[in-house]
């Protein structure tokens, strides 16, 4: 019976590894919310504590890292097994992107927390709300291993898209009517860039979902409208 | 493009009334290294020992179908069964050789096929001795027992007599399991050194192996060939989900 109690350890300790990739991703999920929730209520504190907890996603990252070595070592892995703990290597390194994105936010949060905003926020919160959408279904994807919710992130990393471009007309017409702006604005302006950044991550994250599930690598413009030209 | 060595057609196998090998059918290249995993018992040293015709030592054993060797059946009724075993050497799990002299292990077969010449065969000794990587280690002692030499000497021993009568193919049934490491080691690069001459057709129940050593990987289930592609495909994507099963160690 020896077998089976192999595959018994190598399934409860790859269990444990995409417990580290849920953790990892509703850590950086959270500051990503959390800093735009500071930059739109000017609340300095609140982007502090992202930028304080930095350090624990980047531990939790190394963690993961070493954890999927350590598995690889123990088992040498084939087949699905073989396709999760790759796709967990690239999706940690996806995912602590983003936390970091948070970070970058939280600053701007904590630059601007004394100023008086030149708008209210209204698209940049929108932008976090899909991404935290996005995050959401992609992470649900992994954990119980549903195809079809990692198709449905491409889309919407088309509404992140649209949003960004919206953002950047509305802010170029601000700096345009009143140069005083623009110190302000450019920081805005690379908030919305992170955002749709941080969704571009997610589609990786999503492709590495549909890689472990299918085998196959996915083409993500399969599923999004067609470029402009 | 590469050339077909060993054709496979509708092959079906039974030792008595059990059913070994069902409805077979699948290609080889010639000079690459072809690896057969599956469970115990799933027909794959049987499918190996069909190759070079060993299975009709057993009484019972009956073939039905084809294996075509450049362009010929081996089960049609014009065949000659020893010069069959000349172009397809074999090398088994444990190292079995003779209880002779190193040299005359390997001279052993190209003497059974006429060769007589002293000069010949120390040129054919030599030359298959190097081939196996062994000649810097016995050059020595070439007329001491092979039977004197480490495992995985002998087990190299036997891969220089297997390649001493010019074989095209070569089989092997577990050549390493009774190896350790560093031995298995070697013969894993040999194997891979062995390839620019000959076609190598490998049985492993060790899955890593077949992944560092083989071009294309089949997997055999019950007798049924269940899938068969390269090596990269079938240990990172397996299209079957039994091949799935089976090398994430889900059963067997």
């Amino acid at each position: 019976m020896e077998g089976i109690n192999t595959r018994k350890r190598l399934e409860a300790d790859l269990a444990e590894l995409k417990r580290m990739v849920l953790r990892l991703g509703k850590m950086s999920e959270e500051a990503v919310v959390k800093a735009v929730w500071a930059l739109k209520h000017q609340d300095a504190k609140v982007a502090q504590i992202v930028l304080d907890k930095d350090d624990d996603i980047d531990a939790l990252t190394g963690a993961l890292d070493s954890a999927c070595m350590h598995f690889t070592a123990r088992y040498q892995p084939l087949g699905e097994d073989l396709r999760t703990v790759t796709s967990v290597m690239h999706m940690a390194v996806d995912l602590e992107r983003i936390g970091d994105y948070g970070g970058n936010i939280a600053k701007v949060a904590i630059a601007l927390a004394d100023t008086e905003l030149i708008k209210p926020l209204i698209d940049i919160p929108r932008m976090v709300e899909v991404l935290s959408v996005m995050m959401d279904r992609t992470l649900f994807a992994f954990d119980i291993g549903d195809e079809d919710a990692a198709r449905e992130i491409f889309a919407k990393d088309d509404e992140l898209d649209d949003l960004e471009k919206q953002i950047m007309r509305e802010l170029l017409i601000l700096m345009m009517e009143d140069p005083k702006r623009i110190e302000q604005a450019s920081q805005l302006l690379n908030v919305a860039r992170t955002l749709e950044r941080a969704g571009d991550h997610m589609t990786n994250v999503a492709d590495r979902v549909l890689y472990i599930l299918t085998g196959k690598t996915v083409k993500a413009s399969e599923f999004r409208r067609p470029k402009e030209r | 493009m590469e050339r077909v060595q060993i054709s496979t057609k509708k092959l079906d196998l039974y030792y008595g009334s059990a059913h070994v090998l069902k409805d077979v059918t699948f290609d080889i290249y010639e000079k690459t290294v072809t690896a057969f995993i599956g469970p115990s018992g799933c027909g794959k040293s049987s499918y190996i020992r069909c190759i070079n015709r060993m299975n009709d030592f057993i009484p019972s054993a009956r073939v039905e179908g084809e294996i075509v060797i450049d362009g010929q059946n081996i089960y049609g009724p014009n065949v000659d069964v020893i010069d069959l075993r000349r172009n397809v050497g074999m090398v088994f799990q444990k190292p079995n050789p003779f209880p002779m002299s190193v040299y005359d292990n390997v001279a052993y077969g190209p003497r059974l096929h006429g060769v007589r010449g002293k000069e010949e065969l120390d040129g054919i000794v030599k030359r298959s001795l190097m081939g196996a990587a062994l000649w810097d280690e016995v050059k020595d002692k070439l007329s001491s027992p092979g039977t004197g030499l480490s495992g995985g000497q002998q087990q190299r021993l036997c891969i220089a007599r297997a390649i001493a009568t010019e074989p095209e193919i070569l089989l092997m049934d577990e050549p390493t399991s009774a190896l350790d490491p560093m031995s298995t080691a070697r013969i894993e690069e040999l194997i891979r050194d062995l390839k620019q001459s000959y076609t190598v057709v490998i049985v492993t129940h060790n899955m890593q192996q077949a992944a560092r050593i083989s071009d294309r990987t089949a997997f055999f289930l019950l007798g049924d060939l269940v899938e068969y592609d390269s090596t990269p495909k079938m240990f990172t994507s397996p299209e079957d989900k039994r091949t799935e099963d089976y090398i994430t160690g889900r059963f067997g």
